[in-house]
Formats: structure tokens, sequence, C-alpha cells
């Protein structure tokens, strides 16, 4: 198991963000393939052969939630691709919308003919300039070159793409609040049942794929699905994208085979830790992933490892941080960022980050008690699993086990009562 | 037809039922009801905030945490489907663990001001916190977060709309207020702003909260967040009692609570009745009790001497009625005297008003359709016919395809509207809405077709001929000679007329005659209409065509608009009666008045000749509120002698030789009979204002004064009442296709705008007047504008505009009123709406007794 360049192949091209440079490179066979040779039904089975599971954190296995929209509902389908990308370390979807467009339109193109959709919204992070001029540009170009629109390559298929800038709200990268956003409402999160499947946009059957998911898709088409398999490991196929920040000498977005060691990510594609230093904790999978001990740094990257290992594989956004670093400040540095994002609809979510924000702050100030860190603990805990939506979750586990794991750097940051100077913990 | 075939499943009565275990009681739901839904059904004690009976669940509070066996995780009962087999456990160690948990979090940042708080005593959050909170110290070591927007105030209230208080501080973020304004009321001005935990509820930037449906917002917030600013620091709810009461102003007869101590009402509330209001009230229903206790009651009869009321006794009141009335009736005959009574009034007062002229003083001359003209003379028109089939209000919720002509259904029936919108919510049923002028349904309608001034019968026509022409009509109707009956007789030349496409009507016909529960209703544009009688048979030819009529499917009516119109129909409260009601009132009355009555037109025109003398006008203001103020006034100022007996003074007892003073609704017992025809019964809140009398005690002492009696007590009174309600049935007829001859109304001159007088939209008749929160909205008379027009004429909101009368024919030509401009976000064109809830703006003297539309000409006046 190594760096596999699937989906980052042909990332320094910079012709291949057109059409004639994507086609030149095998661009839209597959969706010509899709449309001209196979059915919805085909597809889908190609897609569940391939054992593809969802890239934007949750793992759900792609081609089972494309076979839940009705086939007989009378409603008009949607498919959305998640551009939403603001999980803390996380720059891997970027990376596609700015240097292969066209293969994240051919992808979102394949989806929603899989679920007999004509319109296809890719919800783009609105803070996302460069990539949302690249996309918009690219979506032009494959109408002008008659991938998309009226008539696709004659046989009838309308398929039309719409860009849309999200305004700013983390939340939005959840697949419900990212619905109500981009129905006008107020992005906040909805209570499942019902599922988007069944009831998304305007209350219509929608796919909400993520953007290395349908990335993904035409390779499938083009090679087949027990091709995908014979990368990565029997539950986690294929190539993963993995966004490597933190205390590492070479940061950035490497493409692994899924099950490829934690340590080859570290040490063969990141070239360790500046200095020689030790590893502190390593977040796997994007800030609201468990923190894992620099024991574990054999741990293969696939998703049943990484859970075996007490965390989440997540978006595959890799922290490092070295000996170093203040866990304190670390843990505040995240609960601030999910009290900031949280969407204020379910109490414990909104109040609880707002709580363990101002305990974590009075320890990092000085002025904690020992018995705060139950406290923090028992707050997590009635924050775990109590709410609508993943964001309370993702605040209270990545706390829950850095008071598991490093308990001890609390007890003596509390003992201490010493203020430290915040430039003491910038990254390098 | 893929649309109409999910329908049909939808429309499916499935009464499946699921078991499930709740606290080792084995329960039984209906499928698809939820486990909180399960525990409530059986008492099962289950604490909320963010849920509502009427709204859609969300699990934000998550407050109703149920263990449920299998499930790893506690659930919120609310949004969790009760399952078979299931066994949920409500009261063990985790589901107490987990909502202690909440309500901690939730008193983090809650200040706890209850002994200044309004909502202190019927407060969720202090209910829940006392049974399932902390029982010692807190964990919160930090200062709670106050939130005050005003910087320049140490306050934390803000007032967010006419009668709203918002004190953010309180606030739990259960989006109650929001939810509720978007799902059940289709209204935006409320809204959350900012995220997270600095979340705010809010007015829409730069605006208010200031729907017909705010106050239900107050009442549904769980905690003193939204208070309302008629209530706060008037009373602490411990303090109160509640009585049951009716909306006494619109015919949709939602249910109130009346708030009372012992020296008068302090608030009203809903009364959650799934039949009538689902336990929404507008606010004029709810701050409408402010008529008992407004300062402009008349609180001592009133008589004319030399040209000033005096106040006296109501022994010289009656000295003076009942000497004049016998003068009249004995020189002039007992047809000379005549009667009109409000429908607002109660069953037993509009009973004793009958009593009172046909069995006492021998008149048949008794109306109560004064807000209308071009009344009906013959007692099975088709008008009557539509007006009286059976309706039902909760049926409105569960029809598949809703269609309504001629209604500005918000104003006329906020509770029918509400249901509308909840057929769309939540059965995605279709409404197709047809009016001369852009309503509020627009918003949710399929189609809103708007259809020339004047042209509402040619408009139904085209939908008969396009039921008949797509062969979409009931086979057993003779459709065979359809051509001579209407004109125009094509559907092409009826949709040129009334300006809507024959797409469109063929479109609205095709739903309709494909619909399972259709549900059709005509309103106040029609009543009001002088061709309403045409109208009518277009709208009864709709019905017939549809199978509705004849009883096969749905519900059709034109229907009442005020509390008690149904009852006073019922009770026979005009001329031209039926044989069984005349039967029924000679065996109750001993005798009975053989010459026929003359109807609200012919005694105003009586009264401008010989045939009318003396009249007695109960709780009615025919001069503000009725068709042509010149006409009746100058009818009005013709009799001999006039008495008025009203809540307050009104153009009409300006016209009086006799005032006497009326209890409101709050001050006795009684009942209304909605449009339904259901009757429901109001109890006193309070002792009666000054000397006034309820309608039918002051009736009774007219009637002993001229030496009769109406009653030897009330419950012989009630008892004849029930007798006419029981016998009462509702017109019948043979089904055929009824003639409707269209004429063309005269082109309108140029320059000149259409207006319609009628209710504002915080207004109901000329009694809320006297409600000072409902003058908070709409204080004054306002002339509504559509924002087109006012642009083009460069009007804005608050400047006043002169309008003149732009009639050339009669009297009122020359009339000219100043109103203030309200530049509305529903009107659209040039169509123009005058409010004629005040007494100082006239505004019926625009309108007029023989004329489809009026037109008026409109100039802004500068200011200076």
């Amino acid at each position: 198991m190594a760096e596999h360049k699937l989906l980052l192949a042909h990332t320094d091209d910079p012709q291949h963000k057109t059409v004639a440079g994507y086609v030149a490179n095998g661009g839209y066979r597959a969706w010509r393939k899709v449309l001209t040779s196979m059915t919805r039904d085909e597809v889908i089975t190609e897609v569940k052969a391939s054992g593809l599971r969802g890239r934007g954190g949750a793992g759900f296995p792609t081609g089972l939630k494309w076979s839940f929209v009705p086939k007989d509902s009378p409603k008009p389908r949607y498919l959305v691709c998640n551009a939403d990308e603001s999980e803390p370390g996380t720059c891997k979807d970027r990376v596609l919308l700015e240097c292969d467009p066209q293969a994240v339109i051919e992808g979102m193109a394949i989806a929603a003919f899989s679920i007999g959709s004509h319109l296809a919204f890719n919800y783009i992070r609105g803070e996302f300039d460069y990539p949302i001029e690249v996309f918009e540009k690219a979506v032009e170009d494959a109408y002008d070159n008659g991938h998309l629109g009226k008539n696709i390559y004659g046989t009838g298929y309308d398929l039309d793409v719409v860009t849309h800038t999200g305004g700013g709200a983390y939340i939005c990268g959840e697949e419900t609040a990212l619905l109500q956003s981009l129905a006008g409402h107020r992005g906040m999160s909805q209570m499942k049942p019902p599922f988007p499947a069944v009831e998304g946009l305007y209350g219509c059957p929608t796919v909400v794929n993520n953007v290395e998911t349908l990335a993904v898709v035409p390779h499938l088409i083009n090679n087949g699905g027990e091709w995908y398999k014979t990368f990565g490991t029997e539950k986690s196929a294929g190539t993963k994208l993995f966004s490597l920040t933190g205390h590492i000498n070479s940061p950035g977005n490497y493409e692994l085979e899924m099950g490829t060691s934690l340590r080859y990510l570290i040490e063969e594609m990141g070239g360790g830790i500046p200095e020689g230093r030790k590893i502190k904790a390593i977040i796997p999978g994007g800030a609201s992933c468990p923190f894992m001990t620099a024991d574990q740094i054999d741990t293969p990257l696939d998703y049943e490892a990484i859970a075996d290992a007490g965390s989440m594989l997540g978006s595959g956004a890799c922290i490092i941080l070295d000996e170093r670093t203040d866990i304190v400040w670390a843990t505040y540095k995240l609960i601030k960022f999910f009290k900031h994002e949280s969407c204020g609809k379910c109490t414990p979510c909104r109040e609880g980050t707002k709580w363990l924000t101002q305990l974590v702050e009075r320890i990092l100030n000085g002025e904690g008690e020992e018995s705060d860190i139950d406290k923090i603990d028992n707050i997590c805990h009635n924050i775990l699993g109590r709410t609508i939506c993943p964001l309370g979750d993702a605040a209270a586990m990545p706390v829950i086990s850095v008071i598991q794991r490093f308990r001890q750097d609390f007890v003596d940051r509390i003992k201490a009562k010493d203020v430290l100077p915040m430039e003491q913990f910038s990254f390098n | 037809m893929s649309d109409t075939a999910t329908k049909d499943q939808k429309t499916t009565p499935a009464v499946e039922m699921v078991s499930l275990t709740i606290d080792g009681r084995p329960i039984s739901v209906k499928k698809g009801a939820t486990v909180l839904d399960a525990c409530r059904q059986e008492n099962i004690p289950v604490p909320t905030f963010c849920w509502h009976p009427k709204l859609r669940s969300v699990g934000a509070c998550r407050m109703c945490y149920v263990e449920i066996e299998k499930f790893p995780k506690l659930m919120v009962s609310c949004a969790t489907e009760a399952m078979n087999d299931m066994v949920v456990l409500t009261d063990s160690e985790k589901c107490r663990e987990g909502r202690k948990a909440i309500i901690e979090f939730i008193l983090l940042d809650h200040p706890l001001d209850c002994p200044t708080c309004d909502k202190g005593g019927e407060c969720d959050l202090q209910d829940n916190a006392f049974e399932y909170g902390l029982s010692d110290d807190t964990r919160f070591a930090f200062r709670k977060a106050r939130k005050i927007r005003d910087k320049n105030s140490t306050f934390d209230d803000l007032q967010i709309g006419p009668e709203m208080v918002r004190n953010q501080n309180r606030c739990i973020l259960c989006y109650k207020c929001v939810r509720a304004n978007e799902e059940a009321f289709g209204e935006y001005d409320i809204g959350a702003y900012q995220r997270g935990h600095n979340t705010e509820i809010d007015a829409a930037p730069g605006g208010q909260v200031a729907s017909l449906y705010s106050g239900n917002l107050v009442e549904i917030c769980p905690v003193g967040a939204l208070t309302s600013s008629d209530w706060r620091y008037k009373i602490r709810v411990w303090n109160t009692q509640t009585v049951p009461s009716i909306d006494p102003y619109h015919a949709d007869g939602a249910n109130l609570t009346l708030w009372k101590d012992a020296t008068k009402v302090h608030r009203a509330t809903s009364r959650m009745n799934d039949d009538t209001d689902d336990g929404w009230i507008s606010d004029i229903a709810r701050y409408g009790y402010q008529i008992a206790t407004s300062e402009r009651r008349i609180k001592a009869p009133l008589v004319n001497k030399n040209g000033a009321m005096v106040e006296v006794s109501w022994e010289e009141a009656l000295g003076v009625i009942s000497r004049r009335f016998k003068e009249v009736k004995e020189s002039q005959g007992a047809p000379c005297l005549a009667g009109v009574v409000s429908p607002n009034l109660d069953l037993k007062t509009l009973h004793a008003f009958n009593k009172l002229f046909r069995g006492a003083l021998g008149s048949n001359n008794v109306d109560y359709r004064s807000d209308y003209s071009n009344l009906p003379t013959d007692a099975d028109s088709t008008y009557g016919f539509m007006a009286s089939r059976s309706f039902s209000i909760d049926a409105v919720a569960s029809s598949d395809v809703i269609f309504v002509v001629g209604s500005n259904l918000i104003r006329e029936h906020p509770n029918v509207h509400l249901k509308t919108r909840r057929a769309i919510f939540e059965k995605l049923s279709w409404l197709y809405t047809a009016n001369p002028i852009v309503t509020k349904s627009a918003d949710c309608s399929t189609d809103e077709m708007i259809y020339n001034l004047g042209t509402d019968e040619v408009f139904l026509n085209g939908v008969t001929l396009s039921l008949i022409q797509q062969g979409l009509a009931d086979k057993e109707v003779d459709t065979g000679k359809i051509e001579t009956l209407l004109i125009p007789n094509t559907l092409e030349k009826c949709a040129e007329t009334c300006g809507v496409s024959v797409e469109r009507i063929n479109e609205c016909a095709k739903r309709l005659a494909n619909s399972k529960s259709p549900t059709l209703i005509a309103g106040e544009l029609v009543s009001n209409s002088i061709a309403r009688e045409n109208i009518a048979k277009s709208f009864y030819n709709v019905a017939l065509l549809l199978g509705i009529v004849q009883g096969k499917r749905g519900q059709a009516a034109v229907l009442a608009k005020a509390a008690n119109s149904k009852g006073a129909e019922a009770l026979g409260l005009f001329p031209e009666i039926s044989a069984t009601q005349t039967a029924t009132l000679k065996n109750q009355f001993q005798s009975f008045p053989e010459l026929a009555g003359a109807n609200w037109d012919a005694m105003l025109s009586g009264a401008q000749g010989e045939d009318i003398k003396a009249m007695l006008i109960f709780g009615a203001n025919p001069v503000q509120t009725g068709a042509d103020y010149n006409h009746i006034k100058k009818s009005l100022e013709s009799l001999d002698f006039l008495v008025v007996a009203d809540l307050k003074e009104t153009p009409t007892t300006a016209l009086a030789d006799v005032v006497l003073p009326l209890s409101s609704f709050a001050e006795y017992d009684g009942s209304f009979t909605n449009l339904e025809g259901r009757t429901q019964d109001f109890c006193a809140g309070m002792k009666r204002i000054g000397a006034s009398l309820p309608g039918y005690e002051a009736l009774n002492r007219i009637a002993q004064s001229l030496g009769f009696s109406l009653y030897a007590d009330l419950s012989s009174l009630q008892d004849e009442v029930s007798e006419l309600l029981d016998s009462y049935n509702a017109p019948e007829r043979k089904h055929f296709l009824m003639e409707s001859h269209f004429q063309a109304p005269p082109a309108p001159q140029e320059n000149s705008l259409p207006l319609f007088a009628g209710d504002a939209l915080h207004h109901f008749g000329h009694w809320t007047e006297m409600c000072h929160s409902l003058l908070e909205f709409n204080p004054e008379a306002a002339l509504e504008i559509s924002a087109d027009l006012a642009s083009r004429l460069d009007i804005q909101t608050g400047d006043s505009v002169r309008v003149l009368c732009d009639r050339g024919d009669k009297g009122n030509k020359g009339e000219k009123l100043i109103l203030k401009a309200l530049v509305s976000d529903i009107l659209e064109g040039d169509t123009l709406l005058a409010s004629h809830n005040f007494a100082a703006k006239p505004v019926n003297c625009f309108t007029s007794r023989d004329s489809r539309v009026s037109y008026v000409r409109i100039e802004k006046i500068e200011k200076q």
C-alpha cells in the first residue's frame, strides 16, 4: 500500500481544467458511455460493486445512497455536490475544484443520471473565491462543448448544473443544513428521517455527495467497479486524498491507497516532523475526530482501522501536533471553532459548546480548577449523541479523547496556574 | 396526471394501528403517530419546549427525551415515530438525567427574573425546571450573558411589533414563534438572526411583527421572551380566573378564553378547538375583548333633547320609546315600524328582536343585512341557497382542491384562511383563487387568477363551460342547452371578457373535476356585489357540474361573514323567511303579522317615502358600514323616530332620537352560530359597564314598556332559540343549470380608479375602533394602494391622499375624504382598498347601491 495517483493524476496539468485538456486525458468517456449505453440501474450497480464510500466524512456507501431515491416518485429529483469544504485541516476538495473541475462535473453528471435528475447543484463554500471562478468557467466550457445542457450527445437527456455559493457557515457542510441553505432558508440541520433521498431539496428526493466522491465516479465507469476494488482494503476500497497539515515538513494533499499506514503518510509523504521532534498527537480526519497518540502511528488509514483505534477517518484531514504543543490550547482552538459554528438549533450543542469554551478558556488563563476536567468531560457526554446533527458529536468527541488521553496535561496546566503568551503556540 | 395519482394514495384513509409499550403499559396508536403523541394519548407526562401540536416537530429543545429499548441513544419523542413492539421508558434514570442536562444548559444564560417576568406562573421553563431541573447549586460559574441591542438603554425589552415585546435574554431558542409564523400563518415578519449561541429572535430588518396572527406568537412562547404589550404588568396570572368565550366578530367561531379578575377582563387567548381554529386566533379576536373595557363605551341611555344628547335613566328613555312607537303604530300602522339588528349580537338577542317586531309590534320589517344592498326578495334565491349550504371549516384542511372566488379570505375568515394554508402545507393540496384583487392567499395558491372588475360571473361561467367542454361535468346534469343559458356562451369569449386565459381556466376546471373532496368558497366580493344573484347562479352551476350541491362530494358555499350571521338566518331575522320558519315563529309568538315585510333596501326607500316612519337599529351601524353613505343617512334622517342601541357612539347614533347602551359579549352569557351552523356558548367575564344591558334584556324592557313581555325567564327564551335552530332546514331545490347573463358595467372615466370599501387587516366592523391594541396596528382609516400605483403617483405610506368620488349620476358626486396612504405589499394594479372601520372617515360615501364598481380619483396632498 502506497501512494497511488488517481484523482491527482493530472492536477499539475494547467490544460486539464478545460474540456479540451480533460478530453485529451480521457475525460468525458464515462459520461458518454453512461448516456449512450447504460441504464440507471447499471450505473448504480457498478458504483455499488466498487465499494466506493462517501469521502465527505461519514463513509456511507455511495451506490447504496443513490439506490435509496424512490424510482416511482413523480417529483423532480436533485443531485447536489457538497463543496462546502470547511472542516479545519481539510483542503482536498479545493484542489479538485481548482485543478480537475471537469472530473467533478462529469461525476455530478453521472450521479445525476443514476437518480434521474435533470438539475444538479454544486454548493461551494463561499470563501472559495478562486475555486468558484474556476468551476464556473469549467461549467460554461462543458455547456459549450455539449457535455451539459439540452439533449446531451443527442441522447435526449437534459442536465443543468448550477453553482451556488455558501454564506460562510460550517454547518452547511452537513447535508440537511446544506439543503436548507440551498433552498433559501436558514442553514440549520434537520431531523432525519425523512432522509434527503426521500425528502430533500424543496421536499423532493435529493442525493448529496462530496466532491471527492463524485470525482471518483468517472473512473468507476471507465474501468469498472471491480477494478476500483483492487485498491485499498476489503471494506475500504480505492484511494483517498489526505490533507496533511500541522507540524510536518511537507504539508499538502496526498493520494494514498486506503489501508496505507499513518506512518507512511507522515514520514514518506510528509517528510517527518521538523527538526526531528516527536509527535504528541495526531488528528486523523479533521477537527471533529478524536485525537490519536504517537504510539498509534502504525494504524492503517482505512475506515475500520482508524475506528478501531478510537478515532475516525473523517475527511482525511490529518493534523500533526508535535511535542511542543500545548494540548489545552489546541483543545481551546477546536472547541471555540465549534462554538462559533454551532447553528444554534438544538440546546446541547448551542449551550454546551459555549460552556465548554468558557471552561477551557478559564484553564488556559490559569484560573481553572481540577474539578473542571471532570465537568468538561461530563458536559461533553451531555452533548454526545444528544443533538440533531453530528456537529454536537464533532465538538464533544475530540474533547473527550483529549481528556482521556492527555488528562495529565490539563492537571499540570491547572496546577501551574500560568498564562502562556499566545505566540508560543503558533505552528512552526 | 401523475400528481393526482400520488394524491390518491395520500387521501386513502389508512387506519393502520401500531402497538407499543410505554412504561410497561401496552398502547395502540395510529400509524404515523410519534412516541410523544402516544404518551399524550395516555396522559403520560413528557416535558416539551419546542413542540406544538399543530407544527411540524423539529427536535430542537431536546427536552422530550425518552429511552427506547434497542436504541443506544436517548430519543426525542416528538420526532420519533411510534413503531410496533417498541419498548419506551419515559421516566428512567437515563431519561431524567438527559432532561436535567437540558434544563442545566437552558438555564446557563437564562435570567432568573421570574419575580418580574410576565410569564411567571404560566412558564414552561418554570414548570419543567421544577420537575426535572437541578436540585442543588449550579455548576455554571460564569456571568450570564446579557443581550441588549439598544446600547443606550439599560433595559432588555425591545418592542418588535405593535403589541409584542421581546426579551432576548429569556429566549431559549425553541424557534416556535418563527416556525408557527411560517408554517401556520405564511408570514415572514419574525425571524432568527445571527448564529449559534448569539442567535436572536427579531422582526425582519426594518419591519415589525404585525401580521394578523402576531398575538399567537406571544401565546406559544414557552418562556417570557415574547410578551404582549397589552398584558404586561397588568396582573399576575395566578390572580385571574378563566371563562370560555367565542370570537364575537368573524363567522369562523374561533374559541377564546377570557382571563378575568373581580373587576374586568384582562386578556383573551385561544382555546384550541380543532373543528374551527386549531388553537390559532386572529389578533382581532385576541384584542377584540377590549370593546368591553373601552373608555368610549356608552354608559347610560341618551335622549335627544332640543338637539343635544342627554344622559337619562332607562325609565325615561323607555318612556320616550314607548310613547313614540305607540304614536307611530296607532297613527300610521305597524308596518311603518322597522328593525335592523347586527349579526354580531348573540342568538337570544336576535330572537328577542324578532319577537319584539313580529310578535309584539306586529311588523315583518326586520333585517340583519344592513351592510349589504340589493338583497334578494324571494325566499328561494340562488344566493340564499348557496349561502345556506353546509360547510365544515375543518374539512377545508383535508380538501385536496380548494377554490376561492371573490373573497379576500384572510380578512373575512382568518381561520378558514389558516385551514387552507394547512391543507397546502400538510396535504400539498391545490388552491385556486379567483378575485378581482390580489389577496394574501396569492402567496400559496397554485394559480391566483385575477379577473377583470365586475366580471365575477363571467369567470365562473368560463369554468362551467370548460368543465362541459372537457367532458368533466357530472353526467347526470343536463348540459344540453348551455349556450342559451349563459352570456357570453363560449369559453373563449368568457376568457376574453374576464381576462383569465382559457388555459388557466381549463387547468383549474380539470383539477376541480379530478378532486375527491373539493372545497368551493365564495366570499364578500360576491355578497357585496349588486350582481350577486347572477354570480351566485354561476357559482351554483360550477358546484352543480362538480356534483357538490347534489351531495356527491366536497362542499361549496357562500360564507357568512359575521359571528352570528348564520344564527340570524336560522332564526329568521329577515322578511322573506321560509314557510317552516314562519310556522315555528307563529307558534312561538302567538300573533304574527300577515303583511310581507320590507327588507333593508325597502326600509331605506320606504323611509325616504311614506312607508317607514320609525326604526330601531340594534348594534348595527349602517351609516358607517353600509353601501352609499348619503343614501342611508338621508333615509334615516327622514324617519320620524329613530332608536339606536350600540356599544359606542357612531354616525348612526348621531342621527338617533334615543340611544341605548348595549353590553359587549364579555359582559353576558350567550351563544353564536358560526358559518358552519355550529352554535357555541360564551360566558360573561365581567360586570356590565355602566347602565348597559345585554341586547335581550334591553329588548324585553322595550317590550315591557309597550305592554308586552318577550320572556318570563331566560331559559324559556333559550328554549325558543333551540327550537328554531333545531327545526331549521337549509332550502332544498331541484337541480338544473341556471341562467346567468352578463351585462358589461359602464366603462370608467379616464384617470379614475376602482375602490373597495371594507375591513382593514386588523379591524372588523365598527366596534374594533374601541380596541387600543388594534389601533396600534391600524390607527386610522387607510387607503391601501399597490406599490406600483404608489410609485407612479409618488405616494408613500403615511402620505395624505385626497379621494374624490367619481360617480356622475348620483348625489355622492363631489364627496371627498382625506385618507392616509398605506402602500400594500400584496395589492397589485390600480384597485384601491379603503377601510370602513373608522367613524371619522365614512369611506362608504364612495360606494354605490346601483353600480358594480365604485370609482374614485385620488391626489396626493403635498406637505406644506
